[in-house]
């Protein structure tokens, strides 16, 4: 089911959460809300889940206004970041819950819902932890009987906020890979939202990046990584380095005139470029304008930091071309980058 | 008799909060001495005073401590005192309540004000409290003179008036027991239930009552056992008619007064013996839900 925002406005007291917000939201993909926190990106999921009413805009559900529909008639599934499972009830009786609370006559029999339950336990790998009460289970199993809870009701979209956000680090990395799994499996239209950049470039197939109550842009993880359209996408995604420039005649001049880097793009003066550290060209030159200040070599990554002209900056190769280089601390170096992405200031 | 009834309450969670001690190490040296201290202190605190009515009791010897306690008139302050502690509870477990859920969920001007009202019957001395009430609902009372020509209902000087004195004494004991328990439930928990598809109803029965239900239970135990200790707020509105409207307290009295100090002791140490086996029930009963969904 496709999903259509448009001029969606939430206004908290004097605080703007969203400000006039379209987006739309394609049939069977998995959608990544990403943004740092207040940038709006859960009010937005709970604005179409329905657990929230914005001030202004209109959501559409398979082309159909969706408004003015409670929560439970929207054929949604939520997924909360802390589980919010019923503690008093058994796993199983969690995931049976959406079936159980319809009204007499969509109901379905007693043993379909049992059946129906226990093949999303088993879709969710926790068949035998029917009987078990959320508190004794561990953060990633009760955020996989989170989900077969809101599968259960065979929603049309999986809304999921921050679903992996309560767990640790590995857990998270393995309950990500089987979401993704599980998505490629049943297709169905899933948006979550993150904060976690390296999360939504693995899992989505599409990213969303926002910043306070806007949207600042839609794409493929490849195209927003490579192609940030703003100065706040290039620092939000991955390592990045910023440093003030002078931009005259297509180039950038840096650390006071020590580089000069080609430039795109139609900024003049005074502005801020940006360059990711994988992006840096360092190469060991006696009386190089570069000077080589720090060296973190971890597995098969070596970041190296450069002090060119009273400006540091990150490098980023492998480890063997690191080697290769033979460069010290304290070494001079030559810096060379093929061309910087520029941003009026 | 309210001091015992309280501390009988209080006593099996001191109990379990020493076993856990005993499981766990705590990073806080002294063990040996909090518990060398809680015990003494419980000894001659609760113990001393529970052991002397049982020994003064006892010196009834078997056949007299049965014969100072099974006669109508015991039997029927029993039945007062009881049965009325346990409707006023249940009222109160009610109300008290829903005064919690809107102190809770609600905002609304001069609600501190509601919210430290609550606390007025714990402070206020139980005597002005009786006094207060037997004035109101007495025939020619505020509430009871309209209450009595309107209706035909007499309040004062009948079992319900005394009703009305517990519940009074006892409400705060349920909304100070829910209040905290409902302040901290997550709000996604209905949440998620509402995107589940359930409605109003299904939500707060399936969802919100069942996480409330232990603290509901402590009040309920807790605003019972104030009220079969209650004494002063009941004697002034009770009307005190042996057989009718008399409480087991005020029964004690009675004999005290007639130098029949055994009796009292015997109707006190069956008092305790009843009010004991109804709060461990009770507990156990908390125990048991709590123990299912622990966090």
């Amino acid at each position: 089911m496709a999903i259509q925002v448009s001029g969606i406005t939430k206004q908290f007291g004097s605080y703007r959460a969203l400000d006039s917000v379209d987006l739309e939201v394609r049939s069977g993909e998995l959608l990544a809300l990403l943004g740092p926190s207040g940038s709006g990106k859960t009010t937005l999921l709970r604005i179409m889940a329905g657990l929230e009413s914005p001030d202004a805009g209109s959501l559409q559900l398979n082309g159909e206004e969706a408004l003015g529909l409670k929560p439970r008639d929207r054929q949604v599934g939520f997924v909360f970041q802390h589980y919010a499972l019923f503690r008093h009830m058994t796993v199983f009786d969690n995931v049976a819950f959406g079936l159980k609370v319809r009204p007499r006559a969509q109901r379905l029999p007693n043993a379909e819902i049992k059946r129906r339950v226990s093949e999303l336990l088993e879709l969710v790998q926790l068949g035998h932890f029917a009987d078990r009460y959320p508190a004794q289970l561990s953060g990633g199993q009760r955020q996989r009987v989170a989900l077969a809870r809101a599968l259960a009701i065979e929603p049309k979209v999986l809304l999921l906020d921050e679903p992996f956000g309560a767990l640790d680090a590995k857990v998270r990395k393995e309950l990500r890979r089987w979401l993704r799994k599980l998505h490629d499996e049943i297709h169905i239209t899933s948006v979550f939202v993150t904060h976690d950049q390296e999360e939504a470039l693995e899992l989505a197939d599409r990213v969303v990046v926002m910043s306070q109550g806007r949207i600042e842009q839609i794409g493929s993880p490849a195209e927003v990584y490579d192609h940030p359209s703003s100065a706040f996408v290039y620092e939000f995604l991955g390592q990045v380095n910023r440093f003030d420039c002078m931009v005259e005649g297509g180039l950038a001049h840096i650390g006071n005139g020590a580089l000069a880097i080609p430039t795109d793009g139609d900024v003049r003066g005074a502005a801020i470029a940006y360059v990711r550290p994988h992006d840096l060209g360092v190469t060991p030159a006696v009386g190089g304008p570069g000077r080589v200040s720090g060296i973190h070599v971890v597995g098969p990554d070596a970041r190296v930091e450069i002090e060119l002209g009273g400006l540091f900056l990150e490098a980023e190769m492998d480890r063997e071309r690191f080697t290769s280089l033979g460069m010290a601390l304290g070494d001079s170096c030559s810096v060379h980058i093929d061309r910087a992405r520029v941003f009026a200031r | 008799m309210v001091a015992t009834s309280s501390a009988d309450v209080a006593f099996p969670e001191k109990g379990s909060a020493v076993t856990s001690i005993l499981k766990k190490p705590s990073v806080l040296p002294g063990f040996g001495l909090t518990l060398g201290f809680t015990l003494s202190y419980l000894g001659v605190i609760v113990l001393l005073p529970l052991g002397a009515l049982i020994a003064k009791a006892s010196g009834l010897g078997w056949y007299g401590f049965w014969g100072a306690v099974l006669t109508p008139r015991v039997f029927a302050a029993f039945e007062v005192s009881f049965g009325l502690s346990l409707a006023a509870a249940a009222v109160n477990a009610v109300f008290g309540f829903i005064v919690a859920w809107v102190l809770v969920r609600y905002e609304f001007p001069g609600k501190r004000l509601v919210d430290a009202l609550v606390d007025l019957p714990f402070a206020l001395p139980t005597a002005v409290a009786g006094i207060a009430l037997s004035a109101l609902y007495a025939p020619n009372g505020w509430v009871g003179k309209p209450l009595n020509e309107l209706f035909g209902l007499k309040v004062a000087f009948t079992p319900i008036g005394i009703a009305i004195a517990l519940t009074f004494v006892g409400l705060p004991f349920v909304v100070r027991t829910v209040q905290p328990i409902l302040q901290e439930l997550p709000p996604e928990e209905e949440e998620a239930a509402v995107s589940l598809g359930a409605t109003r109803g299904q939500t707060f029965w399936q969802v919100v009552f069942p996480a409330v239900l232990p603290a509901l239970v402590t009040g309920f135990a807790l605003s019972f056992a104030r009220g079969v200790g209650e004494y002063g707020s009941v004697i002034f509105i009770a009307g005190n008619m042996p057989g009718l409207t008399e409480i087991l307290p005020l029964l004690i009295v009675i004999k005290l007064e007639q130098y029949d100090y055994a009796g009292a002791a015997a109707v006190g140490a069956s008092m305790l013996l009843v009010s004991f086996v109804m709060l461990l029930i009770l507990n156990i009963l908390q125990h048991w839900m709590r123990s299912r969904h622990a966090r």
